[in-house]
């Protein structure tokens, strides 16, 4: 109707998200999924010479095909994203705005330091997400509530050891790809993905309306890649985020783990918020009740079309999908709030067909 | 408290913004625009034109009026029942013509004159509901051929015969008197029409016929269905309409002894006009006589005024067309809408401050602090029954409880496998008590209080009280009866939750958080139901003390418990002895050991509680999101908490799992043992209480040893 628009202003206009549909349709691969390690906050996965690594709080943990865990590397602070160069040194970014290659500290600018996700040239370039610059990376849920976009990305060529912005002003930038001339950067709060020109620096959008909080993006063999979410859009979030004094007076009285807004895991205190879909009844709880939290990875194809994923619902526990890497024609996604590694074989699966 | 804070309490706790929303609710409401556009419409002509209001002028006005009205009135019934009349313009005129005709040409006495119009009139009538309701014609099409027709039959006697009737020397004193004169400072015209609307009125809103007219117009398919003759009440609709236009037609063949070509000359639009603008729907089934009146004094004030202003009657045309343009676009879109509106207004969230509750975290050391131990309990019933808010044990150890299909249900003592209907009540069946004659008493949510008698007979008891004065909706009914206890002398002492909604909305009462539960009290001896207190945030559950001397109930969304004294120096009085507990408070019954066991549905969370004191941001949630993505108190984890008459808390049990007891809405102690109900839960629980009374059962304690 053409009256709408004068009288949303009276009435309120409703606030819409995107479904949970077509290529991001809802199963529950990832609860039905053998789980393949079981620790604590496994966040940012990698491939170290053919082993599954993961990083969880501040150690980087080895697996072996049996999923056995061995500790590898401590660090003094939670690590915020790890990955591998070309010849196989191990970079890690910490929480307190640290970046150790290969155990070297680098000397980094004094903005850089939230660094969310680390990606490698084939020529050894290495690219930095740095998702805001006025919270550290474990505060990201302050950065989405204060609605900030001062996300960067960073670019240092191999062997010099400098570090130079190719992009900025973007909201929590949380996961990078690379490709020949541009990379493919998530964009959190901001629910997309979009093309930077490796040159220019010049932004694209490449998919949008995501349902969900993106995470860090894998490439696979075929050329497409893994993007991980790690919590779904909420209406009732969305709405906090428009409600500037309730989400002000929010962040300055109520401890943060109680929150209306995304998390890594949910339900796990009563005094947590809950929504009306949420309650339990009849000893159910509702697979598409609204939530805080779940676990989705998605496979693009090679030109970043969305083409099916794998869930964990609300009622699932697998959430907070932080990482998903294909190695050896098998998915491993990594549930930073279901703590554990769960492994699908990769492929279209049966839910997604 | 900022001074934002305290403008937004001020705003939403002294404004009654709910008034609106319950305005809204009735159905005169309906009337509000037509009355408002009466109002302003009468006043702009009356200021604009000299002597509008003037004795003669309003005679003259009032009797042409009167015919006008009479022709709305037959209109507005056939347009309730889902028809439109286009042809009262040629009924109106042949009518006149009749009544001419018979008068002077045939100079037969006044009453014949007078029947031949009502019988032109309802013949006409009769063509047009024979062809619209029997042979089952569209209303639209045939009533215009009628019109067509009837006008052409009008002109060519007219033509031929209507110099005849001005010549003629006939004359009669009752003739001249009901064109000229005035009755009791009315004109007959005017008389006329307000006994026909009177009876119209009466007819349509209390007498079985009118009733078939609302029900074939508002659907004929479901009043057919009901076994009403759908053709016969559409027949009758257009006889109606003939009638009163046969009238209006003699009254002005009195009024002006003659009839010119231009009589009844587009009477129909102006009709319409005034029905649909008095706030008739087009759909027919909605709308009233005082509505058609209403459009007919518009429309008609309009028009002369237009005229005496010295406007053409080109321009009086198009005033006519957008007003009908207009009434029509407000009938569509507010019955479309209607809802919507009623809707967005109705929830109206006030602002409250909760003050700080001690943590009930594990581990945190207070008397609250929840534990696990109810996850150990077994299920009885498990799938079976759905929602046994309550519980309650006979003295035969048999179990009962209610459910959301309306049904009591027994569990059979002892191991509570074996289950029955015990009877079927309806509604949801909440609170349960058993009175000294082992009768079980039950507040049935959205119906009131029953009873059971053992041999399975339901009565009603009560399910309304004294109305207040302020209410806008009525509030004498029993919304949402929740929780009873029973003192000694039998009277039955239950909460009534919330007056603002149904009980299966229990969940917008808390969003909005008004204060309007009550506590009532029953005597069988007298039938009577009296409301001892009013203004709670949803009273809750009820309990006796052991000494019988006060009873506790709760306040759930302000997680307090009162008590209410019936004897001593308080008696009368309620004085709020726990608050800010950490949890919402549902049912509390006795504990063997001079205790009280208290449910707690739901746990509050720093987020709910912040949003109470932003009535804004909820009410905008009520308007932009869905109610299942709404923000509600953790209902996924309950308890039970025991607490003694000095309000000590003694003990909690908990299900931090939320896997068998997520909300916990009741439970019973009998020989040593818990019995654990959740509204929303598909289960009965069954916990071992450590060094509890196994000889203690609550029909002994309430009523003692059976004799």
């Amino acid at each position: 109707m053409i009256f709408d628009p004068i009288l949303d202003i009276f009435r309120g206009k409703t606030i819409t998200i995107p479904p949970m549909d077509g290529a991001f349709r809802a199963n529950t691969d990832l609860d039905d999924a053998p789980s393949f390690a079981n620790i604590d906050h496994a966040d940012n996965l990698a491939i170290l010479d053919d082993r599954l690594i993961a990083s969880s709080g501040n150690l980087v943990y080895e697996f072996d095909d049996k999923g056995k865990a061995s500790q590898l590397h401590k660090f003094d602070s939670e690590i915020t994203a790890i990955a591998l160069s070309p010849d196989g040194r191990l970079t890690v970014a910490l929480d307190n705005g640290e970046l150790l290659i290969d155990g070297e500290k680098a000397s980094l600018p004094a903005s850089l330091n939230c660094i969310t996700a680390i990606a490698y040239s084939l020529d050894g370039t290495m690219w930095l997400a740095n998702g805001s610059t006025k919270n550290p990376a474990s505060s990201w849920v302050v950065d989405l509530m204060q609605k900030n976009a001062c996300g960067s990305i960073w670019k240092s060529e191999s062997g010099t050891g400098t570090f130079n912005q190719i992009t900025d002003a973007l909201a929590w930038p949380n996961g990078i790809l690379v490709h020949d001339d541009h990379l493919v950067v998530s964009e959190s709060w901001r629910h997309r993905l979009i093309r930077v020109d490796c040159a220019t620096g010049i932004k694209e959008n490449l998919l949008l309306h995501i349902p969900g909080y993106p995470a860090r993006l894998t490439p696979t063999l075929d050329g497409g890649s893994w993007m991980s979410v790690f919590a779904p859009r909420n209406r009732l979030i969305e709405l906090v985020l428009q409600e500037t004094h309730y989400r002000y007076d929010m962040m300055a009285s109520v401890p943060r783990q109680f929150w209306i807004a995304p998390a890594l895991s949910s339900g796990n205190s009563f005094l947590e918020p809950l929504q009306c879909g949420g309650m339990k009844l009849m000893g159910v709880h509702k697979p598409w009740a609204p939530s805080r939290s779940c676990g989705m990875a998605v496979h693009l194809d090679s030109s970043m079309k969305p083409t099916h994923s794998h869930h964990s619902r609300a009622n699932g526990h697998r959430h907070g999908t932080c990482s998903a890497i294909e190695h050896d024609g098998r998915l491993y996604v990594a549930a930073k709030g279901g703590n554990c590694i769960v492994t699908i074989k990769a492929g279209k699966s049966e839910a997604g067909k | 408290m900022t001074f934002r804070e305290r403008l937004q309490a001020w705003r939403y706790n002294l404004v009654p913004d709910h008034i609106i929303g319950e305005i809204l609710e009735k159905r005169w409401t309906d009337n509000a625009i037509p009355f408002v556009a009466l109002i302003a419409t009468v006043a702009a002509f009356g200021s604009q034109i000299p002597g509008f209001f003037s004795l003669y002028s309003l005679q003259e006005s009032t009797r042409q009026l009167g015919e006008f009205s009479l022709v709305v009135i037959g209109l507005t019934v056939v347009m309730l029942g889902g028809g439109i009349d286009l042809a009262v313009g040629a009924i109106f005129a042949l009518s006149a013509f009749a009544a001419i005709a018979t008068f002077f040409i045939f100079a037969l006495p006044v009453w014949v004159a007078f029947l031949a119009a009502i019988t032109t009139g309802i013949i006409i009538g009769a063509i047009n509901g024979y062809l619209i309701g029997y042979i089952r014609l569209r209303a639209f099409l045939t009533t215009l051929v009628i019109l067509i027709i009837g006008r052409a039959i009008f002109e060519i006697l007219i033509v031929n015969y209507g110099s005849i009737a001005q010549m003629s020397q006939v004359s009669s004193d009752i003739w001249d008197y009901i064109g000229d004169d005035i009755i009791l400072g009315f004109s007959v015209p005017v008389l006329t029409t307000i006994i026909v609307a009177f009876i119209t009125h009466i007819a349509l809103t209390r007498s079985r016929p009118g009733w078939h007219v609302l029900a074939v117009g508002g659907s004929r398919r479901s009043a057919h269905n009901a076994g009403i003759n759908v053709r016969r009440t559409v027949f009758f609709t257009y006889v109606f309409s003939g009638f009163t236009t046969g009238l209006a037609g003699f009254l002005f063949a009195t009024r002006l002894s003659g009839t010119g070509i231009g009589t009844g000359h587009g009477l129909e639009i102006l009709a319409l006009t005034a029905a649909v603008v008095g706030g008739n729907s087009l759909g027919g089934g909605r709308g009233s006589v005082i509505k058609g009146l209403m459009g007919a004094v518009i429309v008609l004030v309009m028009t002369n005024g237009l005229i005496r202003l010295g406007y053409g009657t080109g321009t009086n045309q198009m005033v006519l067309g957008v007003l009908l343009a207009v009434a029509v676009t407000i009938d569509i879109r507010w019955l479309k809408n209607r809802h919507k509106v009623l809707n967005e207004m109705y929830v109206a969230p006030v602002y409250l401050k909760m003050d700080d509750a001690p943590s009930a975290e594990a581990g945190s050391g207070t008397a609250f602090e929840l534990n696990n131990r109810l996850s150990k309990a077994r299920s009885i019933g498990l799938g079976e029954i759905e929602g046994p808010e309550d519980v309650i044990l006979d003295r035969n150890d048999h179990l009962y409880c209610g459910t959301r299909h309306g049904e009591v249900v027994r569990f059979f003592a002892p191991d509570y496998t074996e289950s029955e209907v015990f009877a079927h009540v309806g509604g949801f069946p909440l609170g349960l008590a058993f009175d000294r004659d082992e009768n079980l008493i039950s507040c049935v949510g959205a119906m009131g209080l029953y009873s059971i008698t053992p041999d399975r007979k339901v009565t009603r008891l009560s399910a309304e009280t004294r109305r207040s004065f302020t209410s806008i909706v009525d509030d004498a009914v029993l919304r949402d009866p929740n929780d009873l206890d029973i003192a000694p002398d039998g009277l039955i002492y239950f909460t009534d939750s919330t007056k603002r909604y149904d009980a299966h909305d229990w969940t917008l009462d808390s969003i909005e958080n008004r204060g309007t539960g009550r506590l009532l009290v029953y005597d069988p001896k007298d039938g009577s139901t009296k409301t001892l207190l009013d203004g709670y945030r949803y009273t809750n559950g009820v309990c006796m003390a052991h000494d019988n001397k006060s009873l506790y109930f709760c306040e759930t969304w302000a997680c307090s418990i009162h008590r209410y004294w019936l004897e001593g120096p308080k008696a009368g009085k309620a004085e709020c002895v726990l608050r800010n507990m950490p949890g919402y408070p549902d049912n509390i019954n006795r504990a063997s050991d001079g205790g009280y066991w208290m449910a707690w549905l739901g746990m509050r969370t720093p987020s709910f509680d912040l949003s109470l004191r932003h009535p804004a941001m909820r009410k905008r949630m009520t308007r932009r999101l869905p109610q299942d993505e709404w923000l509600f108190p953790n209902v996924n984890t309950g308890g039970v908490v025991k607490f003694d008459d000095d309000m000590n808390i003694i003990t909690t049990l908990g299900d931090l799992t939320g896997l068998s007891h997520p909300s916990v809405t009741s439970m019973r102690e009998h020989k040593g043992q818990l019995f654990i109900g959740g509204i929303l839960n598909n289960r009965i629980g069954l916990y071992d209480i450590e060094n509890a009374d196994k000889n203690w059962t609550a029909p002994v304690a309430y009523w003692g040893e059976k004799s």
